[in-house]
């Protein structure tokens, strides 16, 4: 009898054992923190950095994936778009580079998923972005051949209009020469 | 059934369609292609030969014209089909760079269609004057105010016939250059981007000769039906169908040297996306459609052309019949199979047109007869002052008369 409450015993504190421990690792063994500036200025070029580290003792987490995700809107759909994935180094460092495109208000989530976990450790960056929303494609390649441009499309259109009206004027020449000779008849 | 698959179609999206991201053109565009290559009949028929004062054209030309602006009207209708929401088109306008060739396009068609209409327009006038007079007691009032409101008090006189030869001769100048431009820049849509089959410079003239080669056919085959309906062998003679056909067997040996010109040198470098284009438009997927394109399309009709057994009514308009659906067939391969080659190293995508874009097509092609025979019920559908200005020269220049002495040219397939 003594036995079969000392194995009931063991049980339930082995249990109680394996229970804290997977709960633990649902519950988070890591911590990430983001660097990067809060103000930025359209087409800038940062680097986010995503630090991540043990919860408990701060030490780097070397070699782990993290995804950077943002909100985004195409197409009358709204959702999150991945903007990429870094590994981070010796020091726990996962880096991206980032270029805001649009200005306001935007907001970054960046996510890693600890081996084994089914809960991710997530952090997000909040960042204000001035100037204006442009076009931030700049072609450097290309040879420029003075007069081979744009108005030298649009007088050729234009000459053509104007060859265009010069035959509506004729048709409305006919028409008076039409008409005075009904006057004169 | 179009009007049905449309509504389906402006309803739920593109979606209805076999496009998806990867093969984002197909029927539509394909057809666009098609209908602003066969436009080119009326330019060529009308205006070259006009300026190269051919005379035998007089009894074709108006014919030639109604498909011009026919042809225009229906192409650029395909596009905006293509767009899926009509309100797009202003997005061309608001949003629209000079540096785009879709902004080249609008702005050659639109010119086209403008000039293709005045040029339809002005020899007509005196026509239009004498159905005015002639039908004064007898049409009904509609059409007498039409054709007194476009004949614009057309007398006759001295003045007016100088005012009119001078606007002729200033639009049939001018619209070659314009419609060389035009499919040059339908071409410049596919040639302008970076991807391999549409990566050539000799898309251009390939466009431009596809497009006087498939209008001449059109031409061929519409007047053989319009002499069939309104019994015009008189005007039109097998004559006619031959010097057509030699300048269309002219056409299939250009076609088959910018054929063998571009797959050639493309074919002897085999630059990365080559050797997919090539495996899937000589041996794979699209393999029929090619192959009947160049022995059906070209070789046949070569041949039934230049065959003296062959080369009378019967089989020029055979000839032109598979030139035209062969001319279709090139337009639909070149723009899947362009789409089809991946730019990244991904599966290769599909396409098949769903049951709305074969309606719509189908639409596309019934309107376009439609308003063929719409213009002919109305307008006079040959130039009856030319014909009557080819008969004065009969007279004194008996051997180029082909008309009978004595037959007075008389408004078919409209007036009545």
């Amino acid at each position: 009898m003594k036995n079969v409450v000392k194995a009931l015993l063991l049980s339930v504190v082995m249990g109680a054992a394996i229970f804290a421990l997977a709960g633990s690792a649902d519950a988070s063994h890591t911590k990430l923190d983001v660097v990067a500036p809060s103000q930025l200025t359209v087409g800038d070029s940062v680097d986010i950095q995503a630090v991540l580290h043990a919860a408990h003792g701060g030490e780097a987490i070397a070699g782990a994936t993290v995804t950077f995700y943002m909100d985004g809107s195409f197409g009358g759909i709204d959702g999150e778009v991945i903007l990429g994935q870094a590994i981070t180094d010796e020091n726990g460092i996962a880096a991206l580079n980032y270029q805001p495109r649009a200005a306001g208000e935007h907001q970054l989530r960046v996510e890693y998923l600890t081996p084994g976990a089914s809960e991710p450790e997530e952090t997000t960056w909040s960042h204000t972005v001035t100037g204006a929303t442009g076009q931030l494609y700049m072609s450097s390649a290309g040879v420029q051949i003075p007069g081979l441009n744009v108005w030298l499309l649009i007088a050729v259109v234009a000459s053509v209009w104007v060859i265009l009206l010069s035959v509506a004027l004729r048709v409305v020449a006919i028409a008076n020469a039409g008409s005075g000779a009904t006057g004169a008849r | 059934m179009g009007r049905y698959a449309y509504s389906r179609q402006l309803q739920d999206g593109l979606i209805v369609t076999g496009m998806r991201d990867r093969i984002s053109w197909g029927l539509y565009i394909t057809t666009f292609v098609f209908f602003i290559g066969i436009s080119h009949a009326g330019t060529l028929i009308s205006a070259i030969l006009r300026v190269s004062q051919a005379r035998w054209r007089t009894p074709i030309t108006r014919m030639a014209e109604f498909i011009t602006v026919v042809a225009l009207v229906c192409g650029a209708m395909f596009v905006i089909i293509d767009l899926g929401r009509p309100d797009r088109v202003l997005n061309v306008i608001i949003y629209g760079r000079w540096q785009s060739p879709i902004i080249w396009d609008v702005l050659a068609i639109t010119t086209y269609i403008t000039a293709s209409v005045a040029y339809l327009f002005l020899p007509m006038i005196p026509d239009l004057a004498l159905f005015r007079d002639r039908l004064a007691g007898r049409a009904s009032a509609w059409r007498r105010w039409l054709y007194d409101l476009l004949s614009v008090r057309w007398q006759g006189t001295p003045l007016q016939w100088r005012s009119m030869h001078a606007a002729i001769t200033t639009a049939m100048i001018l619209i070659i250059p314009i419609a060389v431009s035009v499919h040059t820049v339908v071409s410049w849509i596919f040639a302008m981007t970076l991807r391999e089959p549409w990566n050539s410079t000799i898309f251009g003239a390939f466009f431009v000769a596809g497009a006087i080669f498939s209008g001449i056919a059109t031409l061929i085959i519409v007047m053989a039906v319009l002499r069939k309906v309104y019994h015009l062998e008189e005007y039109i003679t097998e004559k006619h169908f031959v010097y057509l056909g030699y300048l269309m067997a002219a056409f299939t040996l250009i076609m088959m040297y910018g054929n063998i010109s571009e797959y050639l040198v493309t074919g002897y470098k085999m630059e990365e996306g080559a050797e997919f284009h090539f495996r899937q438009l000589f041996l794979e997927q699209f393999a029929g459609f090619y192959w009947f394109y160049f022995i059906g399309g070209l070789v046949v009709p070569g041949l039934l052309i230049l065959l003296p057994w062959t080369r009378n009514i019967w089989g020029i308009v055979a000839a032109a019949v598979l030139v035209d659906a062969a001319m279709w067939v090139e337009r639909y391969f070149i723009v899947v199979t362009g789409f089809r080659v991946p730019l990244m190293p991904y599966d290769p995508s599909s396409y098949a047109p769903s049951w709305v874009e074969l309606s719509v097509v189908a639409a596309g092609f019934a309107l376009f007869a439609l308003l063929i025979t719409l213009f002919v019920k109305v307008f006079p559908i040959i130039a009856v002052w030319e014909v009557a200005e080819d008969l004065e020269s009969a007279e004194f220049v008996p051997a180029a008369g082909r008309l009978p002495s004595g037959a007075a040219p008389e408004p078919a397939g409209g007036g009545n």
